[in-house]
């Protein structure tokens, strides 16, 4: 499987010991309504854990209850070495989280945005300053400083909404459908920031509806009506359902499921 | 405390960048107090009156000058009948009917007493009391002016008693004096209010408190963050008020002024806190703003300001005794008016404190950073 980072960088990161997520039978329910059933997985730090599944079949309330947004029913997991019953507030010191929808102030400028996040985060102003040169230099914005966000491109409000939510170096960033209606060219560029990410230690939790993405992951897990169905490589899962590509794994498999929107 | 005032940065930014809003935050509530103030009256002048004059004496005469050498009728008709009359009140063309019938002056003269009819038009209850009691005083005082000397005398030493009102803190019943305070407040409440309650669920519709609710930010933080911006703009709405009270409506300012300001700097936080705590619970702006509606009218029209809340029913007074406009418009008016001290007003001031307490532990408590 011919990855776009070298094999090497994986060993370059600077992991920690032991994995940074880990679920145990999580489950969430609303009422009646079983949205996530019992999911069980880890995933090792500095990994690309991609979090696959049709609409409706659990992903963001899945990675909701390990940002600490939504409280779980039952089971456990931990993020960053913390628990997601107990100390959700000190998960959120720890992940960065990139929702589908655009989550930066469009009346603010790149430049406020970035201050404001770093600040909430607890950053120093002299760190805020520093870290802002070095991100726009890093994506070639240092013109768009002081543009209102509202007029950016939106392939240059995700590239920037990401670098922001790594700019307090989380463990662990949560990415939720990043890359949606963004233009090909923009979505690769994409990817090589979450390798650069990733290569530099972070642990890169996504979900996405791309299957060229997938391939682009170390692991993929892929959800149906609320389970984890088939957890592995991607080279992995073609082989284990005898298909040649991830769509044909992905199709085999939500074409089973009853919640679909 | 440093993520506090990132929080406060953030909101007077995007707060430059809204012009309508920054607009109705500094200027609207001055335009308001000049205009409301002015209009809020309680005197009535040029009520229009017909008089229906049967008589046709000297004595009938006298008394029809009289009602129009006062500022408050303008006799716009005559009539010759009451009828003819009637119909001008139904045509909403007068306020007031005069009728002097015949032999009016010939009774005066002779038995000393004569009468004459008033017909006042009821539609609008506070102008047909005025009516009928600026009405009243013409009569009687064109009756003194009539009454010989010695009838006086007779009636003086009959024991008569008249009655010389002194009104203590506003002598000359200045409606402004009285209003101008008020309305200050009620408008600075009304606005602090709104934009506190937009404030929130406008994150929430465009998204950006999911972003906020994945941070370390703590719960008071966020409110504080929220609250402090509109208090200040709410502090600066209260002093230039009071400037144009003082030196435009010539407000008396007896009491002190830093202890009026202290106390509505704990005020301001009841409204605030109220909307942020609207704000927390609703989902869109449309919700949040029918929520805040309700309250504000409520409180709007039960604070004393437009009708006394002697006259409401033992409920509804009750009721009040949670509308937090109802205590401040009465603080507020005892330290300008009366020169009324911390001690004298105490109490009022203790619930103010407890309500800010209590509507703002909530919104921090209500505010959610984790559903489910």
């Amino acid at each position: 499987m011919n990855k776009l980072h070298p094999p090497d960088v994986a060993a370059s990161r600077a992991a920690p010991a032991g994995p940074v997520i880990t679920c145990e039978l999580l489950t969430k329910r609303f009422g009646d309504f079983v949205a996530v059933n019992a999911i069980s997985f880890e995933v090792a730090a500095g990994e690309i854990f991609g979090f696959l599944g049709a609409n409706g079949a659990g992903k963001t309330t899945a990675m909701r209850m390990l940002c600490g947004l939504l409280g779980p029913t039952e089971g456990a997991a931990t993020v960053a070495g913390f628990d997601v019953f107990r100390q959700p507030e000190l998960i959120k010191q720890h992940i960065g989280y990139m929702s589908q929808k655009f989550s930066l102030y469009e009346d603010l400028t790149v430049g406020e945005n970035i201050r404001f996040y770093g600040g909430v985060y607890g950053l120093k102003g002299a760190v805020i300053r520093e870290k802002t040169t070095a991100l726009l230099q890093r994506l070639g914005l240092e013109a768009e400083r002081n543009t209102l966000v509202g007029s950016l491109p939106l392939g240059w409000k995700q590239k920037l909404a990401f670098s922001v939510a790594l700019l307090h170096e989380p463990a662990v960033i949560f990415l939720d459908e990043p890359t949606g209606g963004v233009d090909p060219i923009t979505r690769r560029q994409f990817w090589d920031l979450i390798y650069e990410a990733a290569a530099a230690g972070t642990t890169i939790f996504i979900t996405t509806h791309y299957m060229d993405e997938a391939e682009y992951c170390d692991r993929v897990s892929i959800m149906v009506d609320g389970k984890i169905e088939a957890l592995a490589s991607p080279a992995g899962l073609k082989r284990q359902f005898g298909v040649a590509t991830m769509d044909e794994v992905f199709l085999h498999l939500a074409r089973g499921a009853k919640n679909t929107e | 405390m440093r993520i506090v005032w990132f929080l406060i940065e953030k909101e007077v930014r995007q707060l430059r960048r809204n012009r309508t809003l920054l607009a109705l935050l500094l200027v609207a509530p001055l335009i308001q107090l000049v205009l409301l103030s002015f209009a809020a009256n309680y005197e009535i002048e040029n009520l229009t009156l017909t008089v229906v004059d049967q008589d046709h004496s000297p004595a009938a005469r006298r008394l029809i000058d009289k009602f129009q050498y006062t500022p408050y009728f303008q006799l716009t008709r005559v009539r010759p009948s009451s009828a003819a009359a009637e119909q001008d009140l139904l045509a909403d063309h007068a306020d007031l009917v005069l009728v002097i019938p015949p032999r009016f002056e010939r009774d005066l003269v002779h038995g000393g007493a004569a009468r004459v009819q008033l017909l006042v038009n009821g539609l609008d209850n506070v102008k047909a009391g005025l009516a009928s009691s600026y009405a009243a005083g013409v009569v009687q005082a064109y009756q003194d002016e009539l009454r010989p000397a010695t009838v006086q005398a007779a009636v003086a030493v009959r024991g008569g008693l008249e009655v010389v009102p002194a009104y203590w803190y506003n002598p000359r019943l200045n409606y402004k004096t009285f209003m101008v305070p008020g309305i200050l407040v009620e408008i600075i409440s009304l606005i602090v209010m709104m934009v506190a309650t937009l404030n929130i669920v406008r994150e929430k519709e465009i998204g950006t408190i999911e972003q906020l609710n994945v941070t370390p930010i703590r719960k008071w933080q966020f409110i504080l963050g929220k609250l402090l911006p509109f208090w200040v703009a709410g502090l600066y709405q209260f002093s230039i008020g009071l400037l144009l009270a003082r030196f435009l409506f010539h407000v008396p300012m007896v009491g002190s002024v830093p202890l009026l300001y202290g106390i509505m700097s704990v005020y301001l936080l009841v409204p605030l806190g109220l909307g942020l705590l609207i704000s927390s619970v609703s989902n869109t702006q449309q919700q949040a703003l029918f929520v805040a509606f309700f309250f504000l009218i409520i409180f709007v029209l039960l604070c004393g300001l437009f009708t006394p809340t002697e006259y409401m029913p033992a409920w509804a007074r009750a009721l009040d005794a949670i509308n937090p406009l109802l205590y401040i418009i009465d603080i507020g008016r005892r330290i300008l008016l009366k020169g009324s001290t911390l001690r004298d007003v105490l109490r009022p001031v203790l619930i103010l404190l407890g309500m800010a307490g209590a509507v703002n532990t909530l919104a921090v408590w209500r505010y959610r950073k984790t559903s489910g």
